[in-house]
């Protein structure tokens, strides 16, 4: 979500901290998930203050059969910093499909989605990742 | 239209499909999910989300952030204890309800074991000892085991029979009648501690109609009235007394002596 694990580290430590703080309140809401909404929008705040990406069409490519390959030479860390550049919500989505702890309705749940933008945000994902492996990683047959 | 709307819901669901079959996926998931299977471009979208999230694991996580991750729980499960699960009231519940069935499964068991062929007509005829009257029978003054004629002439009942243990009681009165299922009865009521004597046609065969027998005597209690019964030729005969039959008892012993 953040592509940045001292944020992240400081996100998490927050989060934790204000979960023990409610359970020792006894304040724990019921809901499901609570601790991952609240995970969630910190993540969102910390980043409204940083810089912003610029908005910009990124290409997009239809999966190739041998994208696994291109996936298999990226470095973990390219991909988090990768995902964390999305514009919100599709990062959410992203980081929490990718993840794969979720099931999608529980994804819909956390990212506060409907059906269709999340299968939206995931299917452009998949393309514009296609599209930046390809330049990364230019394929024998490509141009 | 429909079909239309339907189409994009399939695809919006196929776009989320699940990475690793660990996710548990609803019927319309796994409906779109089975449509899909064997095409290229889901085979492509599969693999290139298993390698997505297969590098996802693999992002470093901070040191700090790591420990809380530990494999150990750092709230030890409570340590379930015999006593402690007695106590759950589910389990003590499903004890008692257990020991209930049981109880019934025993007590079924226990009451059939002494069943014989004719035993459900016995119960039912010690029904009727129960709640007969003198005057209901035709008084008649006479030796127990000389009634075979009568119900012969009188009544057309062949092998309506006393056994000879209870030949030589005085009767009071007799009377023949049919009960719930037409079949004839003879009630006998002989002086003796107010004895009373059934003769009714012993259980057949559903196949072959053969009178289903069985040797000696059998005991039945039914509302307090207990009945020894035993069958010759096709004729089952009881003599019913009130009380657990212990006025039975020495007329069958003698029968066992000779």
């Amino acid at each position: 979500m953040l592509g940045d694990s001292r944020k992240a580290q400081e996100v998490f430590h927050a989060t934790l901290r204000e979960g023990g703080v409610r359970a020792a309140r006894g304040e724990v809401p019921t809901e499901p998930f609570w601790l991952f909404r609240d995970a969630r929008w910190r993540c969102l705040e910390a980043t409204k203050t940083e810089l912003q990406p610029e908005s910009f069409e990124m290409d997009e490519q239809d999966i190739a059969p041998a994208a696994a390959s291109q996936i298999e030479r990226l470095d973990p860390t390219q991909l988090a910093v990768w995902i964390s550049a999305a514009p919100d919500p599709q990062r959410s989505a992203l980081a929490l499909f990718y993840l794969d702890e979720f099931d999608y309705r529980e994804i819909l749940d956390l990212a506060e989605l409907k059906l269709n933008e999340l299968s939206r945000f995931l299917a452009k994902g998949r393309r514009q990742l296609q599209a930046w492996l390809d330049a990364k990683f230019p394929q024998a047959g490509d141009v | 239209m429909r079909m239309l709307s339907l189409m994009r819901r399939q695809r919006a669901l196929l776009n989320c499909a699940p990475i690793s079959a660990r996710q548990q996926v609803d019927r319309t998931m796994r409906s779109a999910v089975s449509r899909a299977d064997g095409s290229v471009e889901f085979a492509n979208q599969q693999n290139f989300d298993r390698a997505v999230a297969t590098l996802v694991q693999l992002v470093p996580i901070p040191a700090e952030s790591a420990e809380w991750f530990s494999e150990k729980d750092l709230v030890p499960a409570t340590k379930w204890t015999w006593k402690k699960m007695v106590r759950n009231p589910a389990v003590l519940a499903i004890s008692i309800a257990v020991v209930v069935i049981a109880g019934v499964f025993v007590f079924n068991f226990l009451s059939h074991l002494n069943d014989f062929p004719g035993s459900a007509t016995a119960r039912k005829l010690l029904s009727v000892a129960a709640s007969t009257r003198p005057v209901m029978l035709d008084p008649v003054k006479a030796e127990a085991g000389t009634l075979s004629d009568l119900f012969f002439m009188k009544h057309g009942l062949e092998h309506y029979d006393v056994p000879p243990e209870f030949a030589d009681f005085d009767t009071i009165g007799c009377r023949v009648f049919d009960d719930d299922e037409s079949r004839r009865i003879a009630q006998i009521w002989v002086a003796e501690k107010r004895m009373q004597f059934f003769l009714f046609p012993a259980e057949r065969d559903t196949k072959t109609g053969a009178p289903l027998r069985f040797p000696g005597w059998r005991y039945v209690h039914q509302e307090g009235w207990t009945g020894a019964v035993t069958e010759h030729s096709g004729v089952c005969f009881m003599a019913a007394v009130r009380g657990r039959g212990k006025d039975l008892k020495p007329h069958l012993s003698k029968a066992a002596d000779k």
